[in-house]
């Protein structure tokens, strides 16, 4: 035997190649975890109320903010830090660079507050005085809470006012529409309908103007409130206390409060309306949408899924035509999910949508009902990018079940429906929910489609609401995904947009991290539960 | 057994079996019917344009000889004649029946007018036996007549633009003549001995409202040896050329009242052939000329190598059988219509298509006008016959051609492929090029799988026949939770995190491209010569994966400490300017490094799976006879268990790749969207994916640019469907030979 010099051998054994490859491996892993490291060190930290520092310059100017970030400058002789220092109406800028060697001297004062408003983002300072229309007076931080207190309880009662002006003003819009089938039936003027809305519209609208009278005069009177505040650089600044949504001194925080602060936060996140185009407040109106449109998805792909997969496993013969079938399901999971979207705007909005607006509103034409973007279609559209992956799972579940279960339910005399029902199944359900599970978490995540189906960056109304039909399926909707891609890179202020935008990547990720791990262990564990057969 | 419940049972036995067959055979279905839907919207656009006669009736002959000219409205519903007294009579379409009459220029019977010259939105300039011109306009607007149920009814107006005396130094023999209306009114003629001469009547209203007039007369020297044959002038008056019977053409400028300037002559045939007609373009940019050879071409100015504006030929358009007597263009884009032997055609200037024919057997045409919105066509032939044409030309500067081809658009340098689909001026010309989408596409796809592809393939060799079976179980699921996060926030992350973060740090990045492989290289040989000591030896196999991972944190650690020094070191302190500076590459913050990251984590976890799915179901009977026989445990993998399980790996890295062509988030956030072709991995592009997100809730419905994009949808299926179909087979082939997996 030829003797081969041993670095030929040593790379024909290939020993480092296993080292590589398990370095591509663990290449891969890493860069996941750096992904999760990177949304949980930007996404957790954002509702932490942290220290409102105090800067003098070395030129004499003073700075409040709280530190963002620390890094080396440009020509790497110091460190530069980066300061939020909120303010936006007083100074145009969120953020500054401060060079570590400009500051003179730092400190953190307990009296200093963070003032979370309704316009312009948040305010650092210091408070001043308590007035009421036009007088000043002295005050101290607790007077301030429990005026604004105060202001919250006027700001509630407006509240109800403001329901009633928006259920005032939907009755209107429904007499509109009634206005605009008679007129498109051409009825008479005189038609006593016609003469019913005329009336019923007088009432409405004289409502209306004595509830706007009543919201105006008292607006105008929870907003005689003010306060004045003082910035770090000393400027004042009054601000009307119905614009504060929350007041809070970070300095004089112990843990334990912070702890609470943060979690009273996340409570805004999940039931609060969004504020300032989306950068600050809550997500309940995407979370809910979000939710609803994965529900109407579902009631569309899985009966659809699993009717499919029965017919491929059960039903079909095997042969030319159920592996056309099968590639034709592979393929419909590959198509690209634009392609779905263009696929729904064209068919589903304006082929069927334009149909029943022509045939069931058409007074209302040219505005459309649904013959524009709307849940429903976008619902149908993400339906369709989901059936595949219902198939696949449910035809996977159904093949794993061992035939002596079939045989055995033949031999007592049930027919294939009720093997079906019976045996099938209940023993495929643990497969058929990993597919819907796997559907929903990408629903959740998908957003391609949406964006040309119905998606919006603000809905003016749920789609659920106490107006009769109660669900509005024709309406626009907000959604996670999108929210990301819309506050990221359509907000005018990206930089001051990046918290909001990284805790709702935390939220998404989470939403979807944990629908498909559960999806995925019901899987294997059915997998397991299974395999002994087959080997 | 109760006969009854039997019976029930069967039924529904039966009832079910048809609605299960129902339902799968819909899903089938689907497929082909989303292709369908989707490419009959796009299909349109390939379609022929269509023309439908709506009306024709006959004039008397007397009549018919003495009608200078015609128009129509833009709804066919009124027209006009001009006849030789400078009478305008409106007639109805429909059935030729006389509507009213009217004479702008004055009811004076001694004049007769010479000819008419149309242009622009119904403008007639008169020309008058005296020498005299007017200029006239019609005005069509829709009426709706509350009292009578809002019914539509086309009414008109005549205005007169502006009069123009007859010249002192005698009578031409050929005049143009342009006002705006207000302020400028320009009257070139052509004299019988061959000179030209150019009247500029500038009106200047001052603050106090002195209306002050300032006309300058000039004669036009001409350069161009031929006798001149055709003139043409721009809507403003600021651009006339003039075309000889010896193939020349002369470009003035008039926009300087007081000096006209002649910017070049061009011997535009080398035969020297006589330029029978000559007209602008909608745009007033490129000029028509029609030739005694029947040729249609079109003329733009283009900068040559000295920074010179030369008068090029651009676009051949299809050509007559007999010399071009008449050219015009359309109203809304830009098409031209020409004029030979009596038919007319229409043809569009980029597409370089012939659009329609009009051509009435047994007729010649002797006079046409086109509505503004170029719906219509009303022709007046030989024998006094007028017929209106109802046309149909739904996308007429879109062919094969335009789309995938190189065009050379109006203002261009050169031909290129661009997609340019909107702009804010009306005269705008989109740019519907699809090839740079493809071209971005498979750019993007291309740098995602060199990224994608080694690490997937080799992790799941690693995960399926190294690792120890317990990290098998770890880790599968765990890829498999990785495929399922949100495209949109790993294109998020890629552009506001990983972005700005390369950008900062592109030394260190390059850096720890030598470095990484440099130092797994050097601690796996410094491995090999430790494990030869005795303690050693007996270290369990199947942690390499785990044992690695530091060598890989720091070897990056060390290039990111180290990669600013090395930049200033090598670079002069900026990379990215260096780059610039030597290769002439310039740095997209949004690039295509970014897209190989982003959309190569995307992919990586469903080739990985695929590829690990067939790795572990090669029948272990193989693996265990190949290390029995002496290989080494990489020997079985690459030369034994590689090859059984490369047609899975194959499918994989299909679908992997039908994957990344329809990715939109990812590449709609991180490349930058601009449509260039450019190879280079420090620009962005523009792929097909992210095109129909940006451009699709702005298209009109069913204009071009709304069918091309689906156009561009039907070209991701089709390309998703070849691969997808591809790697299925070869799935279904391999399921056949090792047992279901």
């Amino acid at each position: 035997m030829k003797k081969l010099p041993t670095r030929v051998k040593y790379w024909r054994i290939g020993e480092p190649m296993v080292w590589l490859s398990g370095a591509a491996l663990t290449t891969t892993l890493l860069t996941a975890i750096v992904l999760l490291i990177v949304i949980m060190v930007n996404g957790l930290g954002v509702f932490w109320p942290s220290d409102i520092q105090l800067l003098e310059l070395k030129d004499g100017s003073r700075i409040a903010g709280t530190l963002t970030r620390t890094e080396p400058t440009a020509d790497k002789s110091g460190l530069r830090r980066q300061y939020k220092i909120a303010n936006r109406d007083l100074y145009g800028l969120d953020f500054r660079w401060i060079d570590e060697a400009q500051i003179a001297h730092e400190e953190i004062p307990a009296n200093m507050l963070t003032l979370e408003r309704m316009e312009y983002g948040d305010f650092y300072g210091t408070l001043k005085s308590l007035g009421h229309a036009g007088q000043q007076d002295p005050a101290t931080f607790a007077q301030l809470e429990s005026a604004l207190a105060v202001v919250k309880a006027d700001l509630d009662g407006l509240k109800e006012l403001e329901e009633k002006l928006t259920a005032a003003s939907y009755r209107m819009e429904k007499l509109r529409l009634k206005t605009l089938k008679l007129d498109y039936n051409k009825a008479p003027a005189d038609n006593p309908e016609r003469l019913e809305i005329e009336s019923e519209k007088e009432q409405i609208k004289a409502e209306f103007a004595d509830l706007l009278e009543v919201q105006l005069s008292r607006t105008a009177k929870v907003r005689e409130a003010t306060a004045v505040f003082v910035s770090g650089d000393g400027r004042e600044k009054e601000v009307v206390l119905a614009d504060i949504v929350r007041a809070y001194t970070p300095n004089q925080m112990s843990v334990t409060e912070k702890i609470l602060f943060y979690a009273g936060k996340l409570v805004e996140l999940f039931i609060g309306e969004p504020r300032e185009s989306n950068t600050e407040g809550g997500l309940f109106p995407a979370i809910f949408g979000t939710v609803m449109l994965i529900f109407v998805m579902s009631l569309f792909s899985f009966p659809l899924g699993v009717i499919a997969a029965i017919y491929l496993r059960e039903y079909a013969k095997e042969g030319l035509l159920v592996r056309i079938v099968r590639i034709a399901v592979n393929n419909l999971a590959g198509i690209p999910s634009i392609v779905y979207g263009i696929f729904g705007l064209g068919f589903f909005i304006y082929g069927i949508g334009h149909s029943i607006d022509t045939l069931f509103f058409p007074e209302r034409l040219p505005t459309p009902t649904f013959g524009t973007g709307g849940l429903l279609w976008a619902s149908l559209t993400l339906a369709l990018l989901t059936v595949p992956v219902v198939i696949v799972s449910t035809e996977e579940a159904l093949g794993a079940i061992p035939r002596e279960m079939r045989e055995g339910s033949y031999a007592l005399g049930s027919t294939k429906f009720q093997t079906l029902v019976r045996i099938l199944l209940p023993m495929a359900s643990p497969g058929i929910m990993t597919g819907l599970i796997l559907a929903m978490a990408r629903a959740a995540g998908e957003v391609a489609p949406l964006m040309i189906t119905g998606v919006v960056k603000l809905a003016p109304a749920l789609p659920i609401d106490g107006n009769f039909p109660f669900l509005h399926l024709d309406r626009k909707f907000m959604h996670l995904g999108f929210h990301i891609y819309d506050i990221g890179f359509q907000s005018p202020n990206v930089e001051a947009a990046k918290p909001m935008v990284f805790v709702t990547t935390l939220l998404l990720v989470l939403i979807v991290l944990v629908m498909s791990s559960v999806a995925i262990r019901l899987r294997n564990k059915m997998k397991k539960r299974y395999t002994f057969g087959t080997f | 057994m109760n006969p009854a419940f039997l019976k029930k049972v069967k039924r529904n036995d039966r009832l079910a079996r048809w609605v299960i067959t129902i339902g799968g055979m819909a899903i089938i279905f689907s497929v082909i019917f989303i292709l369908i839907l989707i490419a009959r919207v796009s299909l349109p656009l390939f379609l022929s344009p269509e023309k439908a006669l709506r009306a024709d009736f006959q004039l008397e002959q007397a009549q018919a000889q003495q009608v200078a000219t015609l128009g129509v409205d833009e709804y066919l519903e009124t027209g006009y004649l001009v006849d030789r007294t400078g009478r305008f009579d409106f007639f109805t379409v429909a059935d030729g029946s006389p509507l009213d009459s009217v004479a702008p220029a004055g009811e004076d019977t001694q004049r007769r007018l010479l000819t008419v010259d149309s242009y622009g939105r119904l403008n007639h300039a008169l020309i008058w036996d005296d020498g005299s011109i007017s200029i006239v306009q019609v005005k069509f607007f829709p009426f709706f007549d509350a009292q009578n149920n809002n019914q539509r009814s086309i009414r008109h107006r005549v205005e007169v633009l502006g009069e123009f005396p007859a010249p002192e130094s005698g009578m031409p023999v050929r005049s143009l003549a342009r006002s705006d209306g207000e302020e400028r009114q320009v009257r070139v003629d052509l004299f019988a001995d061959g000179h030209l001469q150019a009247t500029l009547q500038q009106r200047e209203e001052s603050f106090l409202g002195d209306v002050e007039v300032t006309e300058e007369t000039h004669t036009l020297s001409r350069k161009s040896a031929g006798a001149v044959t055709a003139l043409t002038m721009s809507h403003n008056g600021n651009q006339l050329y003039i075309a000889t019977d010896a193939g020349e053409i002369e470009r003035w400028d008039l926009s300087d009242s007081e000096d006209p300037v002649l910017l070049e002559v061009v011997h535009a045939f080398a035969d020297q052939r006589k330029i029978t007609a000559l007209d602008l373009v909608f745009g007033d940019v490129s000029l028509i000329v029609g030739d005694a050879r029947g040729e249609l071409t079109t003329w733009f100015p283009v900068r040559d190598e000295e920074g010179v504006w030369k008068l090029t030929r651009i676009h051949q358009l299809p050509g007559h059988n007999a010399a071009i007597d008449y050219v015009s263009p359309t109203l809304h884009d830009k098409s031209v219509l020409s004029r030979a032997d009596g038919r007319v055609q229409i043809s569009h200037m980029t597409s370089e298509r012939l659009l329609l024919t009009i051509d009435p057997p047994g007729e010649k045409i002797a006079t046409y006008a086109l509505s503004t919105r170029g719906n219509g066509l009303i022709t007046l032939s030989e024998s006094g016959r007028v017929d209106s044409w109802e046309l149909d030309i739904p996308h007429p500067e879109i062919s094969a051609k335009t789309l995938f081809g190189k065009v050379w658009y109006e203002g261009y340098a050169e031909p290129s492929w661009s997609w340019q689909s909107s702009s804010g001026t009306d005269d705008y010309e989109p740019k519907l090029s699809l090839t740079p989408l493809i071209f971005g596409t498979l750019k993007g796809t291309f740098y995602a799988m060199l990224f994608a592809l080694p690490l997937a393939i080799f992790g799941a060799i690693y995960t399926s026949q190294f690792a120890r079976p317990r990290f098998k179980g770890i880790i599968k699921p765990a890829v498999e939770v990785m495929a399922a996060i949100p495209t949109v926030i790993i294109g998020f992350l890629a552009a506001l995190w990983l972005a700005p973060l390369i950008e900062r740090s592109l030394g260190s990045l390059f850096l720890s491209m030598i470095l990484v492989p440099a130092a797994l290289m050097i601690s796996i040989a410094l491995w090999q010569a430790a494990r030869k000591i005795d303690p050693l030896k007996r270290v369990e196999r199947g942690f390499e994966f785990l044992a690695v991972a530091p060598v890989l944190v720091m070897a990056v650690a060390i290039a990111s400490v180290l990669g600013s020094g090395v930049e200033s070191w090598l670079f002069a302190g900026d990379l990215k300017q260096w780059l610039f500076t030597e290769t002439g590459n310039r740095y997209d913050q949004r690039n295509c490094i970014i897209i190989a990251f982003a959309m190569g984590f995307a992919v990586i976890p469903i080739i990985f799976t695929i590829a690990e799915d067939s790795l572990s179901n090669v029948p272990p009977s193989l693996r265990a006879a190949s290390l029995a026989l002496g290989a080494s445990r990489w020997q079985t993998v690459w030369r034994v268990i590689l090859p059984s399980a490369s047609p899975g790996i194959f499918a994989g890295t299909m679908i992997g790749f039908g994957r990344a062509v329809g990715e939109t988030m990812i590449v709609l956030m991180a490349t930058g969207n601009t449509a260039i072709m450019d190879l280079s991995i420090f620009n962005g592009m523009r792929p097909l994916s992210a095109n129909i997100a940006v451009e699709i809730p702005e298209a009109p419905v069913d204009g071009s640019l709304y069918r091309t994009l689906f156009l561009s949808a039907v070209i991701l299926f089709v390309m998703t469907f070849v691969v997808n179909t591809i790697a299925e087979v070869v799935r279904q082939r391999l399921r056949a030979k090792y047992g279901r997996f």
